[in-house]
């Protein structure tokens, strides 16, 4: 019984000769919420594909529940749930469609109350489910990714800047929604560039800049991180 | 400004490496196109013009006999192909190039080349005016289609119009771009049309010619520039210009063929046959001078020369019928040649009309007509062929007449009777030199299609407008 | 279970996309256009046959009427040969527009006759028709480029593809089944006015089978190609268009190039006699033998009609209708090594296309589909055997009589050979084999 959900090791990625992910390493356990944090190409975003199997570490090793993301990547995917930066789902389908378009997708079993529930509880207004992708707002559209997410049932969550464009209102429910999820078990991990959302929400936040963990901040106990100590060091990294 | 923003686009496509090489590859393929075409036009011209000149002394050569033996010994002419066929051949690889000419009959052209080709270029041909139809409009295409869109997609638009350049200089910034790669594609054309006017065309032919598919190519930019103007994104833009393509230069072409030949229909030469034949029953048959249809000119005759018999005429009564008869029947044969001719190319103006829809049928028959290789060239050159056998079918008729005795004629199968006249008359043969129409003629018959041709660059123009109005 | 859940659910999806609903309207109207000028097409040539047989029976009454001996009577009966249309002719074409379908020959001799081409329009041969076959040689590939190129490539663009890849089960066969449905619809779009066009013509069934499974062959050719580029990895960073470039691009060389190129190539590897040769071989032959003494034309009819030895004596030395046929015989035998040379000139070509074609997918649905509906370059050599036939037919007729010096009867003339009953011995042949 492993209690790293999240290993990375020594993990690199490099496009075109340019190393993007330098011995990157940091693991993740069960339950935990995890923001990767970083300015404007620190490499989060490679480090988030490299868990998902849509980028290649060049070397290194990166493992999600155990399982590599170089030779098991079919069997990491039906263990996660993943929430893009920013969602754009199918235009010509209704929220509900898309939901059990992609749950079909994934073979998942759900069913229609099922589907609303979840839909409730990201607190989608009803009188949208039933209408076209293509009229709903940003934040509307982020919820029906939310409520995917949450009907994968899946014991790891990658978020990709989860709040941005999200009304405070939003931001809130969302927050507590994370909290919740993860004393359910569920293992979160995001990447942001927002200090004062990561602070709020995480157990724990890393640092990165030029592909480098440059810094590790924790919890302590129930109150939340510093924000002011996060914020100090992120600037000084990223100084116009 | 504008000039500022084309080179910026070239430099766009020198960089990309794609655009550079597709017009590498399109100028390439014309120009080859071009030499392999006019070597085998030159060879071709070659040729005929030796068949001619063979044929001619053949029948000169041939030794005294009956005027009616050379009658049906017959005659050949060979169709020698218009300088601007090395650009575009049109319908001659189609029409047969040849016809056996005789007494008493209109034979077809025969040995198409197409009846002796490969049968693998019955889509796609390597000649500069497919090229130039077809498949530049399609490297146009590759080369532009994101000439605006790509601009949306960087947000580079948006900075450009808050900068104030106007969407106007944009968008003709990017046409003289997208133009200017189709004109180098262009070239080896207006080199070959100049290398033409060299060789005996007219200016004024090859000259609108080159303006035509100018013009051509102003339609295929325009298309390009618009629909990536209107497009929201790049991908969007290529789909769609790709169907057009489709639509334009493949299907629109062929649908008009297919809607001609439904709609009118035409009999075909052999179903006139079988109506000549029946219109001859009447005339009577040339070879048989008793048969009773040849009477009223036996009467006239006698009349004419104040004698009771034929054998009295001075004239050999034969020969009388023979000339007569053919008369009679070349004008039934006329009339149903005519009246074929009428139809084909009734067939033939259904479906020009689909230049309206398409700028791509609108050049093919602009093409055509100016090259001097369409329906009408090749009318023209079955009606001069008929004329050649006419005449000298009709001047050894007389010869038949006027220098050989009726008395010897009709014993001609009897023992020791030598029904012949002297060689010397086969003189009356003229020769045959097929000459392209004239330019004038050929540049008045493209007008409607160069009206096709301006009707689409308005279209053009309108559609650009719109963009503008879009963009800003 | 698990593909045809993976069909239904892509289908259920896909299907709710207009743009798609309307592309596959405008195949299915091409497709009709298609089958329905090919049936106007098919219709009119058999409309001509049987009005052309009409007169030809009219004209024959006629001309029999009028005769007293069997000379004169082989000198004016002309005979109507043709090539039916195949039922599955509508679909294809193919050479019928540049080979002749309907001839009329008579006794004289055959080579002068036999080039005679009453063809079609030439601009609208040159302009080509849309017919079946080009719709699903030429054409099809297009559609199936259009379809599939931005398969990934659309939702790399709209930001969808790591949260579809990281979803989906199985990403290769979420592409594989998208990519089945958008072509078997296709197919479908395509395939389904011929479908109605083969019943309209009552085309044998094993043909109708053939072709679709030719269509679909030719589909799943270009399905694959798409595909395997589209999901390959080279293809992973480049736009839907820089896709669709390069599968335009091997559109371009299989149709275009492929056929060019190879059309050059036999060309330079057959050459065969021009027509006219044995068109002035045939002619000098019968003319100089005006001149000649008849013992020459005898001696050389008597080396391949032995059987006439000894009832060769005329009864005038200048004219007389068995010399006169028999000279007509003499000028195709002169001429007919160099007829054999240029028919097999014809058949060597079509054979190496056939062999260049395996290199282009679509010149090689286009000949097949051709030769399936009995339109291809061998069918139109097949039609003008049988003329020969027909006519070697009518000289085994006429020879006896002439040769024999049988009494004239009108009733012996009017058991002539005919083409029509001499063109259904021949089908049946050809069903029976």
């Amino acid at each position: 019984m492993q209690k790293e959900v999240l290993i990375a090791d020594s993990l690199s990625v490099s496009f075109n000769h340019q190393t993007v992910l330098d011995e990157v390493s940091f693991s993740v356990a069960k339950g935990e919420v995890f923001a990767l944090l970083g300015g404007n190409g620190a490499g989060k975003s490679t480090t988030l594909k490299t868990f998902l199997g849509t980028v290649s570490p060049h070397s290194g090793i990166a493992k999600v529940m155990g399982l590599n993301v170089t030779s098991e990547i079919d069997k990491i995917r039906a263990k996660v749930a993943y929430l893009p930066e920013s969602v754009t789902l199918y235009g010509h389908l209704t929220g509900v469609e898309n939901i059990q378009y992609f749950l079909a997708l994934a073979q998942v079993n759900c069913t229609d109350a099922d589907i609303e529930q979840a839909l409730k509880r990201v607190a989608l207004q009803q009188n949208a489910w039933h209408k076209k992708m293509s009229f709903y707002s940003k934040g509307m559209r982020q919820k029906t990714a939310i409520a995917l997410a949450l009907l994968r049932n899946a014991p790891v969550l990658f978020l990709d800047e989860p709040t941005s464009g999200l009304d405070p209102n939003a931001i809130d429910e969302f927050n507590q929604l994370i909290a919740n999820l993860a004393t359910e078990g569920t293992t979160v991990f995001m990447v942001t560039h927002d200090v004062y959302g990561a602070c709020h929400i995480a157990h724990r936040i890393g640092l990165l800049d030029q592909g480098k963990i440059v810094g590790m901040f924790e919890r302590g106990g129930q109150t939340n991180i510093d924000t002011e100590a996060v914020h100090a060091a992120f600037s000084a990294r990223n100084r116009p | 400004m504008i000039s500022k923003i084309s080179y910026d686009e070239w430099r766009f496509w020198h960089r990309s490496k794609l655009a550079a090489s597709i017009l590498i590859i399109g100028t390439v393929l014309t120009l080859l196109s071009a030499i392999v075409n006019s070597v085998k036009m030159q060879q071709t011209a070659h040729e005929r013009e030796h068949l001619q000149h063979a044929a001619e002394s053949r029948f000169l050569e041939q030794p005294d006999r009956h005027p009616h033996r050379m009658v049906h010994y017959g005659h050949y002419v060979f169709r020698t192909p218009s300088p601007l066929s090395i650009i575009e051949p049109g319908v001659d690889a189609f029409t047969g190039t040849s016809i056996f000419l005789e007494g008493h009959r209109q034979n077809s052209a025969m040995f198409a080349e197409q009846q002796q080709a490969s049968g693998m270029t019955r889509f796609s041909s390597l000649t500069p005016s497919f090229l130039l139809q077809v498949i530049v409009p399609l490297f146009l295409i590759l080369i532009g289609y994101a000439s605006v869109t790509r601009e949306k997609e960087a947000g580079t638009l948006n900075i450009m119009i808050t900068q104030g350049v106007s969407i106007w200089h944009l968008l003709t910034g990017k046409y003289l771009a997208v133009l200017a790669s189709g004109v180098i594609m262009l070239l080896p054309l207006i080199i070959a049309a100049a290398w033409a006017s060299l060789t005996g065309e007219a200016l004024i032919s090859t000259g609108t010619f080159v303006v035509g598919y100018l013009l051509y190519i102003f339609i295929w930019s325009g298309i390009v520039v618009v629909v990536s103007a209107l497009s929201k994104k790049s991908s969007a833009s290529f789909a769609a210009l790709l169907a057009l393509w489709v639509l334009f230069s493949i299907l629109v072409p062929r649908i008009g063929s297919s809607s001609a030949a439904a709609l009118a229909p035409s009999a075909g030469k052999l179903e006139a046959d079988y109506a000549v034949l029946a219109e001859l029953r009447k005339l009577g048959d040339g070879h048989n001078a008793q048969d009773p249809a040849f009477v009223q000119l036996k009467n006239n005759l006698l009349a004419q020369y104040k004698v009771d018999k034929v054998e009295d005429l001075p004239i050999n009564f034969r020969g009388a019928v023979a000339q007569y008869s053919e008369a009679k029947l070349s004008k039934v044969l006329n009339e149903f040649s005519e009246r074929r001719m009428q139809q084909e190319l009734a067939q033939a103006k259904i479906s020009r009309q689909f230049g309206w829809l398409s700028p791509t049928a609108a050049i093919r028959a602009f093409s055509m007509m100016i090259a001097g290789t369409s329906l009408e060239t090749h009318h023209r050159f079955l009606r001069e062929a008929e004329k050649l056998r006419y005449d000298f079918v009709q001047s050894l008729n007389k010869v038949h007449q006027e220098r050989l005795s009726y008395d010897l004629d009709i014993n001609r199968y009897k023992e020791g009777v030598v029904a012949r006249v002297d060689s010397a008359n086969w003189q009356v043969l003229s020769e045959f030199t097929f000459t392209p129409d004239s330019a004038t003629t050929r540049v008045t018959r493209s007008l409607p299609y160069i009206l096709q041709l301006l009707f689409w660059s308005l279209v053009i123009a309108v559609l650009l407008r719109v963009a503008v109005r879009r963009i800003s | 279970m698990s593909i045809f859940s993976n069909f239904s659910r892509e289908a259920k999806f896909l299907f709710k996309q207009k743009h798609l609903w309307a592309f596959y309207a405008v195949v299915v109207c091409l497709s009709a256009f298609a089958v329905y000028s090919g049936i106007s097409e098919a219709n009119h040539q058999q409309a001509t046959i049987e009005r052309l047989l009409e007169k030809e029976a009219i004209d024959r009454e006629n001309v029999i009427a009028k005769q007293k001996d069997y000379g004169s009577a082989a000198y004016y009966t002309f005979h109507l040969t043709y090539s039916e249309p195949s039922a599955m002719a509508f679909a294809a074409m193919g050479q019928r527009d540049i080979y002749p379908w309907k001839h009329r020959i008579r006794m004289l001799a055959l080579e002068g006759q036999i080039y005679e081409t009453d063809a079609d329009n030439p601009e609208l041969s040159f302009l080509g028709r849309f017919d079946f076959a080009f719709l699903v040689s030429i054409l099809l590939p297009l559609f199936v480029i259009l379809l599939l190129h931005d398969l990934r490539a659309s939702e790399r663009s709209a930001g969808r593809y790591d949260l579809l890849v990281v979803t989906a089960k199985n990403q290769h066969s979420l592409w594989l089944s998208r990519a089945v449905i958008l072509s078997l619809s296709l197919a479908a779009a395509l395939l389904i006015p011929f479908v109605v066009g083969a019943i309209v013509s009552q085309a044998p069934f094993a043909d109708v089978v053939l072709m679709v499974l030719v269509v679909l062959a030719h589909l799943l050719f270009w399905m694959v190609i798409s595909l395997v580029f589209v999901t390959s990895k080279k293809a992973i960073k480049q736009s839907s268009a820089q896709i669709a470039s390069v599968l335009l691009s091997v559109w371009l060389l299989v149709t275009v190039l492929v056929p060019v190129v190879s059309d050059l190539v036999i060309n330079k590897m057959v050459t065969g006699p021009s027509g006219g040769e044995i068109m002035l071989t045939q002619r000098e032959a019968v003319n100089d033998a005006w001149d000649l003494p008849a013992e020459d034309t005898w001696t050389e009819f008597l080396k391949t009609h032995p059987q006439w030895q000894g009832k060769t004596t005329m009864d005038s030395p200048f004219f007389e209708w068995k010399w006169y046929y028999a000279f007509q015989q003499v000028g195709d035998q002169k001429a007919s090594a160099l007829a054999t040379a240029y028919r097999d000139a014809i058949i060597k070509k079509d054979q190496l296309a056939g062999q260049f074609a395996l290199l282009s997918p679509p010149m090689l649905t286009q000949r097949i589909l051709s030769a399936i509906a009995t339109t291809d370059t061998q069918a139109a050599l097949v039609y003008q055997q049988q003329i020969r036939q027909f006519h070697k037919s009518l000289r085994e007729f006429y020879y006896p009589l002439m040769f024999n010096k049988a009494e004239f009867s009108l009733e012996t003339l009017k058991a002539q050979p005919q083409y029509s009953t001499y063109e259904r011995a021949h089908k049946k042949h050809m069903e029976n084999n």
